[in-house]
């Protein structure tokens, strides 16, 4: 069983990522700070059809200082690393003007450094190990600005820089690296937004509507997958046309 | 085997498949100039932590990164006594 690691594994697309890799015959390893009634269903599910293919490792990534420790666990109990999904992201919103400054640090702790270490640890061990996939949970707040969004938006930007200067640097390694850029989605980041918000958005998108949970986490399969071995550097955009 | 005795063994390992003209392992040869690139050095460090256990890189604060092969030895040799007395081992 190939080995991917889905950070934010817990809850909305990361979960939704997790359970799909589960049902291809890959083994998700879910990280996330706190298991809940809705992972531990899916992994019931899993387990029955599968067993070992769905595992929950509780961590908090913003322990920054303590990755290196999870990655070195990580490979003693699963073995290979094959694959990493760096999904996990707060969703903080407010004018920057008034945002207070913890909580601008706590997302670029958890958005942008969290998975840039996390994966400085894997993709070494992925190049000991001959060759590996990374995919980085962007957004299209990175191409489209949205009020309220900017601290948001700068940390979603860099995982895109990120996705296209490592997939150069390891390329020759058989590492692949690339970012999926999912438009609004019906997940706990968006519960905040009331309806005519919801609605204003959808409007806006070539197909009226969010893309569904289901949509995006197939393009993440798809970029961990044998199709896709030719694909690098790139951001996969899945938003039902909003930015078309 | 000593740990100045892994780490040259793991960098001839590495290094013969970088596909450049090897130059004999002495202590003051510049890293760079072994055969081995930055990846090959990533690849480097991470094959001595799963053989000794612990990786000086991450492991203490490092401010100046070793240049030549001997710094790098010594580097791994001072990780290494910290690491054993952390850990309870005598050598």
């Amino acid at each position: 069983m190939r080995n991917v690691i889905v950070t934010g594994g817990s809850r909305g697309l990361g979960l939704e990522v997790a359970r799909k890799l589960a049902a291809e015959g890959y083994r998700a390893v879910a990280v996330a700070r706190n298991m809940n009634d809705e992972l531990a269903s899916v992994i019931e599910q899993a387990e029955r059809s599968r067993p070992g293919s769905l595992c929950f490792v509780p961590f908090d990534l913003a322990c920054v200082e303590t990755i290196p420790e999870l990655v070195r666990n990580l490979c003693k109990q699963f073995g290979t690393i094959y694959g990493l999904v760096n999904n996990a992201a707060l969703g903080l919103d407010g004018a920057l003007g008034t945002m207070p400054n913890s909580d601008i640090e706590r997302l670029i702790r958890l958005n942008t450094l969290s998975p840039i270490v996390l994966t400085k640890y894997v993709v070494r061990r992925m190049m000991s190990d001959g060759g590996g996939r990374i995919v980085n949970i962007a957004s299209i707040t990175a191409f489209t600005g949205y009020s309220g969004l900017s601290v948001y938006a700068a940390t979603k930007s860099s995982m895109i820089g990120f996705t296209r200067s490592l997939a150069r640097e390891v390329g020759r390694l058989g590492i692949n690296a690339n970012a999926v850029a999912p438009g609004f989605m019906n997940t706990v980041m968006t519960r905040g937004m009331d309806e005519e918000q919801r609605e204003k958005i959808a409007r806006r998108s070539a197909l009226r509507r969010f893309p569904a949970l289901e949509e995006v986490a197939d393009a993440v399969e798809f970029l961990l997958g044998d199709k896709s071995k030719s694909v690098t550097g790139t951001v996969l955009t899945v938003d039902a046309g909003t930015t078309a | 085997m000593s740990i100045k005795g892994t780490v040259i063994s793991q960098v001839e390992e590495v290094r013969r498949n970088s596909g450049k003209p090897l130059r004999p392992l002495t202590n003051d040869l510049v890293l760079l100039e072994s055969g081995l690139d930055s990846l090959g050095l990533a690849v480097l460090v991470t094959r001595l932590e799963d053989i000794l256990g612990y990786d000086p890189f991450t492991d203490s604060d490092i401010t100046v990164p070793p240049v030549t092969l001997g710094d790098f030895i010594h580097l791994y040799e001072v990780a290494g006594k910290s690491h054993y007395v952390d850990n309870g081992h005598t050598e």
